[in-house]
């Protein structure tokens, strides 16, 4: 009895938040135009992008190990983790200013999760053309197979939640007083870092791409999931996606204890 | 007494109170963004991680490549992309969706009441508060690249990748206003923004050397204001000894400047209803 109420409890909460979703999605496309166009510059953008990679590699064939097929497939995932993260739960980028302006209200009272509530809350047109280009990307040039793309798919969902969790993490250090602008330099490190293969670095910085700044458990681990796959990398990316999206849940609870109300009810 | 009434000293004087008033709003500006630190260094620390990252690819490559590649030694590729991103990143980021935002919601329409042309007040400003940025940003990029690099190839070279910077950054500012004055006519600049910063990119050899680029493409950049901007001050940086890379600065500083002049003057005749 007990199970099935909260059986049906999930499930309505699981609900509540497709509903949020379904919103967020509805209010980016309501303006049709913007959305492509938005979308269209983010996915040129991208392809300068390979145009770098491309011309980089022609001209000095690998780099510690990695030639320009890894890359095209690192570049892959982080586009489609960065696409989902930043475009389908664009919130969690904002997690940080809501937070220390006492945005939060509106959510609280809802009878749903409040991070799920807030990170599903948004999308942004922008980022969803990472998404597209990740998808278009590793099919034209990720020697796509029905393996492959199932390995993709995983090492997409690991990535995702990496990013989301460490998003989460970040966003939750405003709960803390003095630490404005530290999510900003956070996503801006994990982003750029992530966009080369972990091996280029050495000493304590690639001890920080595994621990403090997951770079390399979005873009490098996942990427070496997909070329070469093995036990030993899939439970080392499953361990620290949970990990990071354990972190990043526990430290908004853990944070909304501190929160104090801005006393405005903003909409979100 | 109207313009065209002002004597040959009365037009020294005019000159002479606007270039006062510009150097004052700069003046103000970099005040207004040493007051920041956190803002500035929040600032050095991007770079960091830019130039970090950016510096580590090539230098790999390089040493994969019995230490030099397209010309440059792993340490000159290291100044070379110190210098260059500095160009990148100490502007205000964003500045054309700002102005353009600006011009959209009539805010720019407001300025036009000022005694002075509105676009140089505005690039003052935004010089002002990119020169505490760029000190920042060129003081770390030289610490990374001593550390990593080691001593720069030519001091000589050095010397000139300074001027050769602050023109860079000038030249990043003006350019941005350009291409934010389609704004007059498109009411939406975001694309223009866009467009710039890739051209930036592969163009003006921010994190490439021009010599990186296939075919003819890298002799055509070297003549476009973009390698003025960013592979200039690298170039320098790196040790090579071209100083005619201070003068193309200084040439493409007074067209873009001219053009800026030009394609605002238009805009506002546009927003006032007139021609064209």
């Amino acid at each position: 009895m007990r199970t099935q109420r909260r059986r049906r409890a999930i499930v309505a909460a699981l609900r509540g938040l497709g509903a949020v979703w379904r919103t967020a999605w509805a209010e980016a496309l309501a303006n049709r135009r913007s959305f492509v166009v938005q979308m269209t510059v983010m996915m040129v953008n991208d392809l300068v992008w390979i145009f770098f990679w491309q011309v980089f590699f022609r001209r000095v064939g690998s780099v510690r190990g990695w030639t320009v097929d890894d890359m095209m497939v690192l570049y892959a995932i982080l586009a489609l983790a960065a696409g989902l993260v930043l475009g389908a739960l664009a919130n969690l980028r904002w997690l940080g200013p809501l937070v220390a302006n006492g945005d939060l209200d509106s959510a609280l009272a809802l009878p749903v999760d409040p991070l799920g509530f807030l990170a599903l809350r948004q999308v942004s047109p922008v980022n969803v053309g990472d998404l597209v280009f990740g998808i278009g990307l590793f099919l034209w040039l990720g020697h796509p197979t029905p393996a492959r793309l199932a390995l993709l798919a995983v090492a997409t969902a690991a990535s995702v939640a990496v990013l989301a969790g460490f998003l989460a993490l970040l966003g939750s250090l405003a709960f803390l007083p003095g630490t404005a602008g530290a999510g900003e330099l956070g996503l801006s490190a994990v982003i750029v870092f992530s966009s080369y293969p972990t091996d280029l670095f050495g000493g304590a910085l690639r001890l920080a791409l595994f621990a403090v700044v997951p770079a390399a458990l979005v873009g490098s681990l996942p990427a070496e999931l997909v070329q070469h796959p093995s036990p030993a990398g899939l439970a080392g990316l499953a361990g620290g996606a949970a990990a990071f999206a354990g972190a990043g849940w526990l430290s908004f609870r853990l944070g909304l204890r501190r929160y104090t109300s801005g006393a405005a009810w903003t909409a979100l | 007494m109207t313009a065209s009434t002002i004597t040959a000293p009365g037009r020294a004087d005019h000159a002479r109170d606007l270039g006062a008033a510009y150097a004052r709003v700069a003046h103000a500006a970099a005040r207004a963004t040493r007051a920041q630190p956190a803002a500035l260094a929040h600032t050095g620390i991007h770079y960091l991680i830019v130039a970090v990252a950016i510096s580590s690819l090539w230098t790999r490559a390089a040493s994969g490549h019995g230490g030099t590649i397209v010309g440059y030694r792993a340490d000159a590729l290291v100044w070379y992309l110190a210098a260059t991103e500095v160009t990148a990143i100490a502007p205000p980021l964003r500045l054309i969706d700002r102005l353009g935002a600006d011009v959209a919601t009539g805010r720019f329409e407001l300025e036009l009441l000022r005694p002075a042309p509105a676009v140089w007040i505005r690039v003052a400003a935004e010089l002002g508060t990119a020169m505490p940025r760029t000190a920042v940003c060129t003081a770390l990029g030289a610490g990374l690249a001593l550390g990593v690099g080691g001593a720069p190839a030519s001091l000589a070279a050095l010397a000139l990748a300074g001027p050769a910077l602050l023109f860079g950054v000038a030249l990043t500012v003006v350019a941005q206003h350009l291409l934010a004055a389609a704004s007059f006519w498109l009411r939406d600049s975001r694309a223009s923004w866009f467009l710039y910063q890739k051209l930036q990119f592969t163009l003006g050899g921010l994190v490439l050397p021009l010599e990186v680029l296939p075919g003819g493409m890298g002799r055509v950049a070297r003549f476009t204001p973009f390698a003025a901007m960013s592979y200039a001050p690298g170039r320098l940086a790196s040790g090579h000894l071209e100083p005619g890379w201070l003068l193309a600065q200084i040439g493409w500083l007074a067209v873009l400047g001219l053009v800026t002049a030009r394609v605002f003057a238009a805009g506002e005749r546009h927003l006032g209803g007139g021609e064209p």
